[in-house]
């Protein structure tokens, strides 16, 4: 940068050479310049654990080369953490529940477990695990089949007790083996809290084989105290992939146990397309965890976030899924129209059903927003 | 003298008989190539509606009813006519030949029959040769929609081209695909995954076809109509337009429920597709839409909440007569509830434009144009006299008055007057009315 700051001439000092070497960097700057320009910026956001960097890894794995050995080996470590935070999480708060509920046993586990759990615990709050070995796979499945522990999953929701908790205590066994090298199922699951920012650059390969498009994906950490550093990335950007996981409608928050985290979600994304730096930028939103909500909506009544208290089911089984689903949808919807005045008339708001652990799902979904942004860009360029 | 001289290769040329192909094909003799047999089995009246062609050799029309003849008579004048219609001609008491218009000498009618089997003939030719054609392109219909079963990808696209192209040009299509079962089949192809390029092709084929109750329920399920709101944003015009008549088919179902329409996206997407000044089709379509969509009382808040009536009352100005009216009706039915009268007297623009409408373009219009006004001066009399005033209302309201309207106009016409003037001394009110002495 100093040889580019003085350009004016040191007398006879100055070199040919030199001015030679300031030009070739001007030069180069100007095409990166020009290439950035290309290059469509992606911002996933959303409140912590909707699903943005699987979203981020699926990405990954569709349009790069995928994980190399070295990365999913490195993957093995956060996999062994999450079973420990797991099980430590599970036996807490049978602990706490025992305690609130004092008349029943539900929530009491067995004898012999009760050692077993306490020394879980113990290891789930170090600052480092160890290793799963087959003692301690034993050891874990004896307390995760343990009913207190059972009973205490099925109020799961009331804990902060992670997604993948019933993928990993499946596959415990699996987990645990000597020569274990995570799948790509492994690492989707696997749940590591993002905190500073990740980017990765791609070119989705169309139909037509001709690339073009460029993208640059960003992914960032959801929690509050996170929020702060996504103004920086703010500005350019071509759309906002904002995730919100529909099926957290009975979860509280990590950071804040009394605050529900759809109503979170809720007031994030109403603060996102505020921003000014949006004006002109395309927002999908993805609702995320599909799958959990499926399961959940039959057993856990919608209404009992305050956002959806208006809610009337009217069939069973499936078509009240979908009907649940579509009044999620509408409530999304009308929040966005809410918030949009004159000078987002043009802007591209797309609703996107999304179940971040199915490759071929988001896959299919990525196919329409590249499709919607091209035909943006044709728009804008006035060929449409 | 009618002469019989080679012109155009097919024989529809509209003037005469065109007299190379009559002799190929058969028709003045012959019967080879396919069958003379078949044509006589075949009623000529059933074949002359069946085809329902335009260009007809001028010596098979009877001058009289200007329609083929079935059953050709020849008068003494050597003209040619129906035997029904010459014979009705007789019993209205005329003896003349109604082209030559001489008297007749003798009131002998000779039954032509050579005149008969030129034009069973040729019929038989053109009804032939159409069925032919039908069956190909019938073919080519069931063909395309078992490709459809098995393609993805480009090649679908281009099946669903073909057969948009076959749907659009051949009537007999449209009844072949739904009788296949094609409109499932299409409908199937809608879905939340559904790329624009299918979904527009899809959409351009089913708006041709005659959907029935169980298809078009089916075609109402969220998925498919998130689809297609999706491409009534953001398609090209044609796909708009498609989409946007479509959804006023699905509507026509007795089943309809009100909730399929009641969407932000949709409503937002119509207002776009009517103010696109480039595409005044659109507009057409976009307004319709909104009409049939405002005649649910349940949504009507919802739409003043897009923000469409002061977008609508802006764009007045600008539209021809049918847009227009659709416009104002529109506007009518929003000014039934409380936040659709309360959006048009926020809205500057409303009373100017609704006086300048009044007894400008049809009785309808004038209609609503008062049913609005009165909305909204009822809402606010004061200051809204005020602003209508000044705009010449009163002077419009008289000639409502002492126009040849329906009684109901000149009687709100007159109330509406009465309110205005409410806030005025006579003097000044006259003076505003622009009235010239001799009326006054």
């Amino acid at each position: 940068m100093g040889l580019l700051c003085s350009r004016h001439k040191r007398g006879n000092q100055a070199t040919t050479e030199e001015n030679d070497q300031a030009a070739e960097i001007e030069r180069r700057i100007e095409q990166e310049t020009k290439a950035e320009k290309h290059i469509r910026k992606l911002l996933l956001l959303g409140a912590g654990e909707s699903g943005k960097s699987t979203i981020f890894k699926q990405i990954k794995l569709l349009f790069q080369t995928g994980f190399d050995e070295r990365e999913l080996q490195s993957y093995i470590s956060v996999i062994h953490a999450n079973v420990y935070q797991t099980i430590k999480i599970l036996h807490d708060g049978a602990k706490e529940l025992a305690l609130s509920e004092a008349g029943s046993s539900k929530y009491e586990l067995s004898v012999d477990n009760k050692e077993i759990g306490e020394k879980l615990s113990d290891i789930g709050g170090r600052l480092d695990y160890p290793r799963l070995t087959e003692e301690l796979v034993q050891d874990i499945l004896k307390v995760w089949r343990d009913p207190a522990i059972q009973e205490t999953y099925t109020r799961g929701n009331e804990l902060q007790v992670p997604d993948c908790a019933d993928y990993f205590m499946e596959n415990l066994q699996r987990l645990s083996e000597a020569n274990y090298i995570p799948t790509k199922e492994d690492v989707l699951h696997a749940r590591v809290r993002t905190t500073g920012v990740v980017e990765t650059q791609f070119s989705p390969v169309g139909e037509n084989k001709k690339s073009g498009e460029v993208y640059r994906l960003y992914d960032v950490g959801g929690q509050r105290n996170e929020r702060r550093k996504w103004i920086h990335l703010f500005d350019g950007v071509t759309a906002v992939i904002f995730c919100a996981a529909i099926s957290e409608y009975d979860q509280t928050l990590f950071e804040d146990e009394n605050r529900n985290r759809i109503m979170e979600t809720k007031e994030l994304f109403e603060w996102v397309l505020k921003q000014k730096c949006f004006e002109k930028t395309s927002f999908m939103l993805f609702l995320n965890k599909f799958d959990i909500f499926e399961k959940k909506v039959s057993k856990v009544p919608l209404n009992v976030c305050e956002w959806f208290k208006d809610y009337q089911p009217v069939s069973t089984g499936k078509q009240e899924v979908e009907h649940a689903y579509e009044f999620v949808k509408k409530k999304f919807e009308e929040l966005y129209y809410q918030n949009v005045t004159c000078d987002h008339q043009d802007r591209v708001f797309k609703i996107y059903r999304t179940t971040a652990l199915d490759q071929k799902l988001v896959k299919k979904t990525f196919k329409l927003v590249d499709e919607t942004l091209r035909r943006r860009n044709l728009f804008e360029a006035g060929l449409l | 003298m009618p002469v019989l001289f080679s012109s155009r290769r097919d024989g529809a040329d509209g003037q005469v008989l065109d007299l190379y192909t009559a002799i190929k094909d058969g028709v003045l003799g012959g019967g080879v190539g396919f069958g003379g047999g078949f044509a006589e089995k075949l009623d000529l009246k059933k074949m002359i509606e069946e085809l329902n062609l335009c260009e007809i050799p001028s010596v098979f029309i009877c001058p009289i009813s200007l329609e083929p003849m079935e059953d050709p008579v020849t008068l003494c004048t050597g003209q040619t006519y129906e035997r029904s219609n010459i014979l009705k001609w007789f019993s209205l008491g005329h003896f003349t030949c109604p082209t030559t218009m001489q008297e007749l000498w003798d009131d002998s009618i000779t039954p032509n029959n050579t005149l008969q089997k030129l034009i069973h003939t040729w019929f038989s030719q053109m009804y032939f040769q159409m069925k032919k054609r039908s069956e190909d392109v019938q073919g080519m219909t069931s063909e395309i929609l078992d490709t459809l079963k098995t393609v993805k990808g480009r090649a679908r696209v281009q099946s669903l081209k073909n057969l948009r192209e076959l749907v659009t040009t051949h009537v007999i299509v449209r009844k072949t695909v739904v009788d296949k079962g094609g409109v499932s089949l299409l409908s199937s192809l809608l879905g939340p995954y559904t790329s624009h390029a299918i979904g527009s092709e899809v959409v351009s084929i089913l708006v041709h076809l005659n959907l029935d109750s169980s298809s078009r329920l089916n075609l109402m399920q969220p998925a498919k109509i998130s689809l297609i709101v999706d491409m009534l944003n953001e398609g090209s015009i044609e796909t708009k337009i498609n989409c946007t008549r479509l959804i006023g088919l699905l509507m026509e179902e007795t089943n309809f429920q009100v909730e399929i329409v009641s969407s932000h996206s949709l409503l937002v997407a119509l207002m776009r597709l009517v103010k696109d000044k480039r595409h005044p089709s659109g507009s057409l379509h976009g307004l319709s839409l909104i009409k049939s969509i405002c005649a649910h009382e349940q949504v009507r808040s919802l739409i003043v909440s897009t923000g469409a009536v002061p977008q609508l009352v802006e764009l007045l100005p600008s539209l021809k007569h049918d847009c227009l009216e659709l416009a104002l009706f529109i506007l009518d039915d929003l000014s039934t509830v409380n936040e659709g009268k309360q959006a048009l007297s926020d809205c500057s623009s409303t009373i100017p434009n609704m006086v300048r409408v009044l007894m400008r373009v049809s009785e309808s219009c004038t209609q609503h144009a008062l049913s609005i006004l009165w909305s909204i001066c009822k809402l606010s009399p004061q200051e809204c006299s005020l602003v209508a005033v000044d705009v010449g209302l009163a002077a419009k309201l008289l000639l409502v008055i002492q126009s040849g309207c329906d009684p109901s106009l000149k009687q709100q016409s007159a109330e509406l007057l009465k309110l205005c003037s409410l806030n005025y001394s006579d003097s000044i009110f006259f003076s505003k009315c622009k009235l010239t002495r001799t009326i006054q």
